[in-house]
């Protein structure tokens, strides 16, 4: 037992390794954190955004944000209640990205906003008809299921640790100990956590189902060429899904490399996410093909363009990458069981990842870049959008957030749920003298 | 037969450009004799100036600048010998009259502010002399009073005009006379205008589909348009319920997905309420519990 | 026992009704002591304003008269202009739906109604309430210009999404824009499909020169960093009886505007004053895009008899600053 805890906890201090990784991190936030002020100060006009192409970088980048949090429910949930017990060592990872992302993506919309110190009047002066409130609202309901499905499981963990693992940092052991809510295993007190998370698996299906299908309304809701789509909802979920995985799976890649997790992720755990992520794929793939064919067979005159635009025009080389490079030929590799090794698998779910979010960027840009009446007499940088430096420096600030929350709590708790690896080992993690 | 057409069709075109191109822009003569009837002034022509800017300059450019618009038929350059030649009463009639595209400026523009245009077009033109005002000014037009009823019988509006002589009232004949109605930005005629009968009346059909108000009023009137200048300026009004009563409601008055908060469909809040309030309730009554469990002590 | 509920019921019923008339009194003594306390202050003021110095100002009242009143005084007379403003342009103009026709025969692209707004509505010179667009339906079709505004449609997608009621359709029709409110997501740009929104990226024209001037909502002006702007239909001119600035601008006979609900639109540069019904059924009018279900306030007639020849716009685009 004592070989678990220290197998799954010696991460949890503080080292040089940490230090070096959080100090760059900090120092990217606050180069970042300057170009923010400066949107403050001038306005969005530091953005390459301007009328026509009003949603940009920003917009994209929070639909990328709100899809990679949804693999936290497909994981945790889905897969979990359905028996999956592979899955097992994967949730708190899963959890932990679904946790960073759906807080960072509240803040990404907040940089976005024209006027962000007028935000308390989304929730003063509330439409109950706009899609911005339903956005706001399951996101924040999904933020926090998704906090309390990483923090409940946890409970165990942290009474375990905080009474039975020596080696934790002393300044860490009073935060275990709150945390752990005076947990001694009590058949009662099993019984309130295993109701609890039952009921939080189950109410975490709609909730993620609708902050990705009402982030899809946000778009779908309008009658824009390339957005007037009624399969936008699923179109986008199943996308989630694809990005969501990905993102796991390098995460998963991480803390077996940093965490010394070897024994704990195995190359079962790589393959089979490797299958999730085909599987998605494919799903995926398929609402692509209706995305693409329905609207191209038929022609009508403002699809045509935005299809020629996507297919042959301004944005085809993006387009092409992202349908065959980042989804086609990931799907062809995957079926392989050798690509599905740890270390192909993560190199694809790069690349999956990256075209993932290049896949958000052609879903809002060239629709807004080709409206129906034609943009004249305006300057020129209306016509075309380029991102500016300041853009690209508050976007990435966004991740470079998402990246510090999971460096957080990665470090500072255990990746994989250490009491439920015990017990699957017929261990007592409570009682000293086992194993 | 349809072969001679086509022989002859380049003819007819031809011959229409060449009427579009030289417009038989015929002032009636009992309109050329017209004079203004103050002297034109250098204060005058300024006016006249600033009318000139505002209403004229976009098509005809400046006087002697040749800088009219490239349009047809061309407005040309009206400081030309073309215009200079023109008697004061052309003049006139043309900018009161128009003829597209030249806006009529009836409407526009009033009889003084029409001849100060034609003072400051005036002062541009060598060897004009203006007639004498004076010796026009006896001929001053008759003094017309005017009356307005409706005929619930006949429907329609019937108007009638007096001449006040010295010897009193009698019936004016041949008076042409428009009738209008008051809308929000302005009066609109209701037919062509009318001359009045040899006892002094003119009918005008009163169209059933009018909207009024609330209760049905309309502010109808009655005015003298003379152009020839025999008749003075005479105008009658009144408020008359004849018009369909209109009492539509605003267009905010249903709840819609465009409304306000307020007016949201009731369907969507209930949904939405219910929703928040069923998933919320589960949240708060799990943290609870969790919390709670922090009492339970190991037996 | 029966009785004495009776009784007790009495009893309440008279202490209620004393205490509503203590409340009543409360209320005439309340109401006499305010009206005596302005009168007193506005006797004060009048004493004051005899000695003030500053500049004179114009301020809108809220039954929308103009009055001047000396700079020193404007925070005692009117506390807050911008809100009483806000407040007045949530209510439309009663019994009335305003409407626009578009003459595209008679347009030749003068563009004296795009200055005339951008003058009204603070904007640069690339910013539109009101743009002409050189459109072609088919290749082998006519070209010819079309002032595009907003449509103020009766069924408007804008407002639909707007998460904070900052855009609003009003009772007479006007979809207009409370820039105290916006919170600047853009999703109204997004939504339109006439693309008739425009946003403030960068500080607004002559941002300094209007700082703290009091926000006039039916004319969205100052026009604020942040927020969105687009055609009002000059709200605040329709409240005068005039017609909106672009219209009046016109040299070309182009725009008629007017009341639905009286059948009747006058022409901005004739000033003639026309049956609404008979111009569209003469003409065969038709609406922007109807097929989208927006419902426009805004009729085109078609560009056919026209009295100019085609001359192509040159697309000089302006510089943004």
């Amino acid at each position: 037992m004592d070989l678990i805890i220290s197998d799954l906890s010696h991460h949890i201090r503080l080292n040089k390794g940490f230090f070096l990784w959080m100090g760059f991190l900090v120092l990217a936030f606050l180069a970042c954190l300057f170009a923010y002020t400066r949107q403050l100060k001038y306005g969005l006009g530091v953005a390459g955004i301007r009328d026509y192409i009003s949603w940009g970088l920003y917009i994209s980048n929070f639909v990328f944000f709100v899809a990679s949090s949804l693999i936290g429910m497909l994981i945790s949930a889905v897969l979990g209640l359905i028996g999956m017990k592979w899955v097992q060592p994967i949730t708190r990872i899963a959890e932990t990205i679904a946790v960073a992302f759906a807080a960072v993506a509240g803040l990404v919309i907040v940089m976005d906003m024209g006027r962000p110190e007028r935000l308390a009047y989304v929730f003063l002066y509330a439409r109950f008809q706009s899609p911005i409130l339903w956005d706001v609202t399951v996101i924040t309901t999904y933020f926090v299921i998704s906090l309390m499905l990483l923090m409940l499981p946890m409970i165990p963990d942290m009474a375990v640790l905080y009474k039975r693992y020596g080696s934790l940092p002393s300044w860490l052991k009073p935060v275990y100990k709150v945390l752990s809510l005076n947990w001694t295993d009590h058949p009662e007190q099993n019984r309130i956590i295993h109701r609890s998370i039952y009921i939080l698996l189950i109410l975490i299906i709609p909730a993620a189902l609708s902050i990705h299908t009402v982030t899809s309304w946000l778009f779908a809701l309008t009658v824009r060429p390339g957005w007037d789509s009624t399969i936008f909802g699923p179109y986008f979920v199943s996308g989630a899904f694809v990005a969501g995985s990905a993102a796991v799976i390098i995460a998963m890649f991480f803390f077996r490399k940093n965490y010394r997790l070897k024994d704990y992720l195995t190359d079962l755990h790589f393959n089979n996410m490797g299958k999730v992520l085909v599987l998605v794929a494919f799903v995926y793939l398929y609402f692509n093909i209706n995305e693409y064919l329905v609207p191209g067979y038929k022609l009508k005159r403002a699809d045509a363009i935005h299809l020629r635009e996507l297919m042959s025009g301004h944005f085809a080389v993006m387009f092409w990458l992202v349908q065959v490079g980042g989804l086609l030929i990931p799907i062809v590799l995957m079926l392989f069981r050798k690509m599905r090794k740890p270390l192909p698998l993560t190199l694809i779910s790069v690349v999956v990842l990256i075209a993932a979010w290049f896949k958000r960027y052609l879903i809002v840009v060239p629709t807004m870049a080709h409206p129906f009446l034609p943009i004249q007499h305006v300057p020129d940088n209306f016509k075309i959008y380029t991102p500016t430096l300041t853009e690209i420096a508050i976007t990435l600030l966004s991740f470079i957030l998402v990246l510090i929350i999971i460096t957080l709590i990665s470090k500072f708790f255990p990746v994989i749920p250490v009491v439920e690896t015990a017990k699957e080992k017929g261990l007592d993690p409570l009682k000293s003298n086992e194993s | 037969m349809k072969k001679l057409f086509y022989i002859l069709l380049p003819v007819i075109i031809t011959t229409l450009r060449v009427e579009a191109q030289n417009p038989s822009w015929v002032v009636p003569d009992d309109q050329k004799g017209k004079i203004c009837l103050v002297r034109f002034t250098s204060d005058m022509a300024k006016q006249g100036e600033v009318i000139y800017l505002k209403n004229c300059q976009s098509c005809h450019g400046l006087p002697t600048k040749k800088n009219f618009a490239s349009i047809q038929p061309s407005p040309g350059d009206l400081s030309e010998n073309k215009v200079g030649t023109q008697k004061d009463g052309e003049l006139f009639y043309r900018i009161t009259t128009g003829k597209a595209p030249m806006p009529e400026f009836r409407n526009i523009l009033t009889e003084d502010e029409r001849w100060s245009v034609i003072s400051f077009l005036r002062s541009f033109h060598k060897g004009y002399v203006q007639p004498d005002p004076e010796k026009m000014a006896a001929s001053i037009g008759k003094r017309i009073k005017l009356s307005m009823t409706y005929d619930t019988v006949k429907r329609r509006i019937l108007v009638k005009a007096v001449e006040l002589t010295s010897d009193g009232p009698v019936p004016a004949k041949g008076a042409e006379i428009v009738v209008f109605v008051k809308r929000y930005f302005g009066n609109m005629q209701l037919t062509d205008p009318k001359p009045t009968s040899e006892n002094g009346y003119a009918g005008f059909e009163w169209p059933q589909d009018l909207p009024g108000d609330k209760s049905g009023n309309v502010i109808v009137g009655a005015r003298v348009n003379d152009p020839t200048g025999n008749m003075q300026e005479a105008i009658v009004s009144d408020t008359l319920a004849i018009g369909v009563p209109t009492n539509k409601p605003a267009l905010t008055d249903t709840r819609a997905m465009w409304s306000t908060r307020d007016k949201a469909p009731v369907w969507m809040i209930l949904i939405y309420t219910l929703a928040v309030i069923v998933v919320w309730y589960f949240i708060i009554y799990i943290l609870l519990s969790v919390v709670d469990m922090r009492k339970i002590k190991q037996v | 026992m029966d009785e004495n509920t009776v009784n007790k019921g009495d009893e309440q019923d008279s202490s209620k009704s004393s205490r509503r008339n203590f409340l009543k009194n409360i209320g005439l003594l309340g109401a006499g002591v305010a009206a005596g306390a302005g009168a007193l202050y506005s006797g004060d003021i009048f004493e004051k304003k005899k000695a003030a110095t500053g500049e004179a100002k114009v301020l809108l009242t809220q039954d929308n008269k103009l009055v001047e009143v000396d700079s020193l005084e404007l925070k005692a007379l009117a506390k807050n202009p911008t809100k009483l403003m806000l407040e007045k342009g949530r209510e439309g103009i009663e019994g009335r739906r305003w409407v626009m026709v578009i003459d595209l025969s008679k347009c030749r692209n003068a563009r004296r109604c795009i200055a005339a707004c951008q003058e009204a509505h603070q904007l640069k010179p690339g910013q539109y309430h009101l743009n002409t667009l050189q459109m072609q339906d088919a290749p082998d079709t006519a070209p010819y210009h079309m002032p595009k505004n907003c449509q103020h449609c009766d069924n408007p997608p804008c407002v639909a999404v707007c998460p904070v009621d900052a855009t609003y359709k009003r009772g007479d029709g006007i979809v207009l824009i409370d820039n105290e409110r916006c919170i600047g997501c853009r999703f109204c740009m997004a939504a339109c499909p006439y693309s008739a929104r425009i946003f403030q990226w960068t500080l607004p024209k002559d941002a300094g020169k209007h700082q703290g001037e009091a926000y006039n909502v039916e004319l969205n002006v100052p026009q604020k960093l942040g927020t969105i702007s687009k055609c009002l239909f000059s709200a605040d001119r329709c409240r005068e009886g005039k017609l909106p600035y672009c219209v009046s601008a016109c040299p070309n006979g182009v725009y008629y505007f007017g009341d639905e609900n009286e059948d009747a639109v006058s022409n901005g540069t004739t000033k003639e004053t026309v049956r609404l019904s008979k111009l569209l059924r003469d003409n065969g009018a038709y609406q922007l895009m109807p097929e989208l279900g927006t419902r426009p306030r805004v009729y085109y007639l078609p560009p056919k008899n026209r009295l100019f020849p085609f001359e192509p716009a040159t697309d000089e685009a302006p510089k943004e600053g």
